[in-house]
């Protein structure tokens, strides 16, 4: 039996019938239609579908939909802070080459963005264990770490919200 | 050459402000009105018959609307991988057969409403199966009295062994002031693409099937598709667009395909079926796990005077890429280090494990596995430095390539150079290390050349349209498929710089078989190298054309114009004109779209590489840690220098997996995968990944590429392995011969070290 949900999806008040064993991946990709978020192995191994929930983290698809009633989404397709204005994190994952297929983006640049929230000036290492979770067989990382860097150093120290 | 306006710039990538906000469309992203969720179920044995199978309980349950089994989808023997009639490929699949050949093959598939219906009815499909004997190694399915795994083959063998014989290896080994042989062994590395494998079809009322696949050959796969379901290549749309990484892997079929087709024919709705990450390991395709004997003489300078091998692949219950795999990897140890003398056999072996296929390297990261760790063997015994040692040997310009034809451009030479200057190479080698505290560190390289295309083994071409637009724009039309690299942003980089346009008046459009010309595949490094030749000499037609129609305006012979970044100037004169004025349409005069074609039938080029890799080496726990790599490479012209240097540090990446962690584990004794997952097949992760110094030379540009463009994507897997497993032998002076190289057997490896002392 589906059950209605209220929660806020990049800053919207969305309000969602979804089935009590959809995960809040599937929730997001074929009930919200945000298709940005992305399922690479649908057991909490890849990251490739991080959304950030209140605030923190997380695998979308470990947690269940009906657990994000009154809870605060924001996805990939929530972070352009404009039509047509990039997030310094999406200009900076262009310019360094930090995407090169583009299925773990999404969740990449959302751990990135919760990473610098919580920390607007961190070091390699910590912008490495950041993105421990997230895996990308592209890129061989140099790169996101690189755009990373360039998006704490433009932000100055700030918060990621920019 | 002249001054370059747009190649050898890194240029936005048209595909990535989709890819970063979300609105990219992969196949998975699609949903249509209708739509079905397929499923297949999978078998739970890796050899048997199937003697009975049946459905009834499954379309009892409400929601199902269609299952297949072998009863009722067509019996058509075909080629798993998408390059019928070549000699890579081996006719021995079905849809779905009355056997099994492996633990994970599926045996029925099911559409319903949705995906939860999907999987319950698969376990209500009764399957009856009669074990037959299996032979899950190399070793047992060679034996006289093996299981035949093929009906109707006279052995396991895939294909008859591939035979390299140059000159007289007799004579060759008389020679030799050194002889050194030894057997490496390769594990099972599988690709680990981010996005499982995804096809969604669907059928119009006049027959005709749009299949939506992450492929990286939709016209392989449409011929394919027509072929086994008997319907005309018309009327088949293959459409692909944004792919999550293939590596390779995404050319073959992987039984999904077909499965999906039917099940939206018979349903007469569209049909979404896409794999768990468990069934892109069990049902997807693996890098053939082999094994190599190589024998070479050497003479007291150092010259290679005999090289002898006998690889042997496993390609698992099918052929898919097997025979090109072999041909590809053991013709390659003609080359890379130079000796007139040379005998070769390559096999190929069915065994009921999953089934290996292509992946970036293609044979070639097993066999110069081997080579390039003997040479650094034989460095030792000879006295020479393991770096001068190849340089003296490099293949250069005029040698016979693996191909047969004489290297054009080589490079080897001075990417040997180049990294023995950056790393400090001879101070490097010269240090002993005084042998103190339990961690270790050592220095060393491995050395590769790769192809461009597939050519000869394939005969293919590059094909391209371009299409001037009534307001000076430029389409490029292009069978290439965007894997993620990058190549769609190269192949218009090609045509502004060749056309004289700006970068971001060119666009591209790709990934549907209706529309767009015939292409191979995104595969062999050849899209850069063949689809941007083809782009560019489609551009300099419609350059032609341009500067026709603006002599007159200018008053000028069009072979005194020049064109760049959109503006026409007469040479020798200020007078001037656009692009935009020259094609817009004058009074009484329509505008006219401005089109040529191109077709480019290559000859074979090779790319080289040389990489340097520090390791350090804890003998206590027996991790192996890659503290540096510094790779350099020879592409010949670097078209988009960002993308280009992505792909290899993405190379490298899954060569340190392949060397040190990434094994597809079978269970030997039933055939069962046992870490079909990512928690347990250990890929190299962001706190994983040393620093990467790439260097990318341009001297030896290839006179068949665009602007001397060769091709990047194999080539940096395949020199990372013998490069880390020669620097742990200079950490720790423990040799291994195989990979992957683990923390046990580094441990067993110093025990029976100290134990020899």
């Amino acid at each position: 039996m589906k059950q209605v949900i209220r929660a806020t999806i990049n800053g919207e008040a969305r309000e969602l019938a979804v089935e009590p064993y959809r995960s809040l991946l599937d929730v997001l990709r074929n009930e919200a239609g945000l298709t940005g978020t992305k399922k690479g192995c649908d057991v909490g191994d890849c990251g490739a579908c991080t959304v950030i929930l209140d605030g923190k983290p997380v695998n979308s698809c470990l947690v269940l939909g009906v657990e994000v009633k009154g809870c605060r989404i924001e996805t990939i397709e929530g972070l352009q802070p404009g039509p047509d204005r990039l997030h310094p994190l999406q200009e900076n994952f262009i310019k360094y080459g930090g995407a090169q297929c583009g299925f773990c983006t999404p969740g990449v640049i959302m751990m990135a963005k919760a990473l610098l929230d919580e920390n607007p000036d961190p070091t390699e290492a910590e912008i490495r264990f950041g993105l421990a979770g997230n895996i990308c067989r592209c890129t061989g990382y140099t790169k996101i770490v690189e755009a990373i860097q360039a998006t704490a150093r433009q932000l100055g120290g700030r918060k990621g919200d920019a | 050459m002249k001054d370059l306006a747009v190649i050898g710039t890194s240029v936005e990538r048209p595909d990535m402000p989709g890819k970063v906000t979300g609105h990219a469309m992969y196949a998975g992203d699609l949903s249509l009105p209708g739509m079905l969720h397929g499923k297949t179920k999978r078998s739970t044995i890796a050899h048997a018959s199937i003697k009975r199978i049946d459905a009834a309980r499954a379309l009892a349950l409400p929601g199902v609307r269609a299952v297949l089994t072998h009863e009722n989808v067509p019996r058509v023997l075909h080629y798993g991988s998408p390059h019928p009639r070549s000699a890579s490929v081996t006719r021995d699949q079905y849809i779905l057969d009355t056997k099994v050949r492996y633990w994970g093959e599926s045996v029925a598939a099911v559409a319903a409403d949705s995906e939860e219906i999907a999987e319950e009815a698969l376990d209500l499909i009764e399957v009856e199966y009669e074990a037959l004997p299996a032979a899950f190694t190399v070793d047992q399915a060679l034996r006289p009295d093996a299981p035949l795994i093929h009906d109707g083959r006279t052995g396991n063998l895939v294909v008859d062994p591939v035979l390299v014989k140059r000159g007289d290896i007799d004579r060759g080994f008389a020679e030799a002031a050194l002889v050194i042989e030894g057997t490496y062994e390769m594990g099972r590395p599988t690709p680990a693409y981010m996005e499982p494998n995804v096809c969604v079809c669907q059928w119009d009322a006049d027959g005709k099937l749009t299949a939506w696949i992450s492929t990286q050959t939709p016209f392989m796969v449409r011929g394919i598709l027509a072929e086994v379901l008997g319907v005309p290549y018309h009327k088949v749309r293959v459409l692909v667009d944004h792919m999550g990484g293939g590596f390779g892997a995404k050319q073959d079929l992987f039984q999904t395909e077909f499965l999906c087709a039917l099940l939206a024919r018979e349903t007469r709705r569209p049909v979404r079926m896409e794999f768990t990450r468990k069934e892109t390991f069990l049902g997807g395709r693996s890098r053939h796990p082999g094994t190599v004997w190589l024998k070479q003489g050497f003479r007291k300078d150092g010259s290679i005077s005999a090289r002898q091998a006998l690889v042997t692949f496993n390609s698992g219950a099918y052929g898919s890429h097997g025979p090109g795999v072999t041909a590809v990897g053991t013709t390659a140890l003609t080359s890379l280090f130079r000796c007139e003398n040379v005998h070769l056999e390559g096999r190929c072996v069915y065994t009921n494990t999953p089934i290996a296929g292509a992946y970036r390297g293609y044979g070639v990261v097993q066999t110069y596995y081997a080579l390039d760790i003997q040479m650094d063997e034989a460095a030792e015994r000879l006295g020479i430095d393991p770096a001068e040692l190849k340089l003296r040997n490099a293949v250069r310009e005029g040698d016979l390539s693996p191909s047969g034809h004489a290297i054009v451009g080589h490079g080897l030479e001075e990417c040997i150079r180049h990294g023995m200057a950056e790393t400090g190479w001879p101070e490097l080698r010269r240090r002993r290390r005084a042998p103190q505290g339990p961690v270790r560190r050592g220095w060393g390289m491995g050395c590769e050349m790769h192809g461009s295309s597939a050519y000869p083994g394939i005969k293919e071409q590059g094909n391209a349209t371009v299409r001037m637009n009534e307001d000076g724009t430029v389409q490029l039309f292009t069978g290439t498929t965007g894997l993620g690299t990058g190549a769609h942003t190269a192949l218009a980089q090609v045509v502004a710089e060749e056309l004289g346009v700006r970068f971001e008046d060119v666009s591209v459009v790709h990934g549907d078989t209706d529309v767009v010309p015939w292409d191979i595949g995104a595969f062999a490094s050849h899209t850069t190298y063949m689809g941007g030749r083809a782009a560019q000499m489609a551009a300099a037609e419609v350059k032609r054309a341009l500067l026709e129609r603006a002599a007159d305006e200018l008053e000028a012979a069009a072979g005194d114009l020049e064109v760049r970044q959109g503006v026409i100037t007469v040479r020798g004169s200020d007078r001037r004109t656009t692009v935009r004025e020259a094609i817009a349409p004058k009074k009484g005069i329509p505008s006219a779209h401005i089109v040529a074609s191109a077709t480019y039938r290559p000859t074979k080029s090779y790319s080289f590489a040389a990489h340097f890799v520090e390791v350090q080496v804890d003998t206590e726990t027996g991790q192996i840690d890659v503290l540096q790599v510094v790779p350099v490479h020879e592409l010949g012209k670097v078209i988009h220098p960002v993308a280009a240097a992505g792909q290899i540090e993405g190379g490298i990446q899954q060569g340190i997996g392949h060397t040190l962690t990434e094994d597809y584990v079978i269970d030997l004794t039933n055939g069962r995968s046992l870490n079909a997952g990512f928690v347990d097949y250990k890929m190299p992760l962001s706190m994983d990944m040393p620093p990467i110094r790439t260097i990318m030379l341009e001297t030896a540009p290839d006179p068949g590429g665009p602007y001397g463009a060769k091709g990047v994507g194999e080539d940096p897997i395949i020199a990372i392995g013998p490069a880390i497993a020669n620097a742990v032998y200079d950490a720790i002076g423990v040799r291994f011969r195989h990979y992957p190289i683990t923390p046990e057997q580094v441990l067993q490896g110093l025990r029976e070290k100290d134990s020899a002392k």
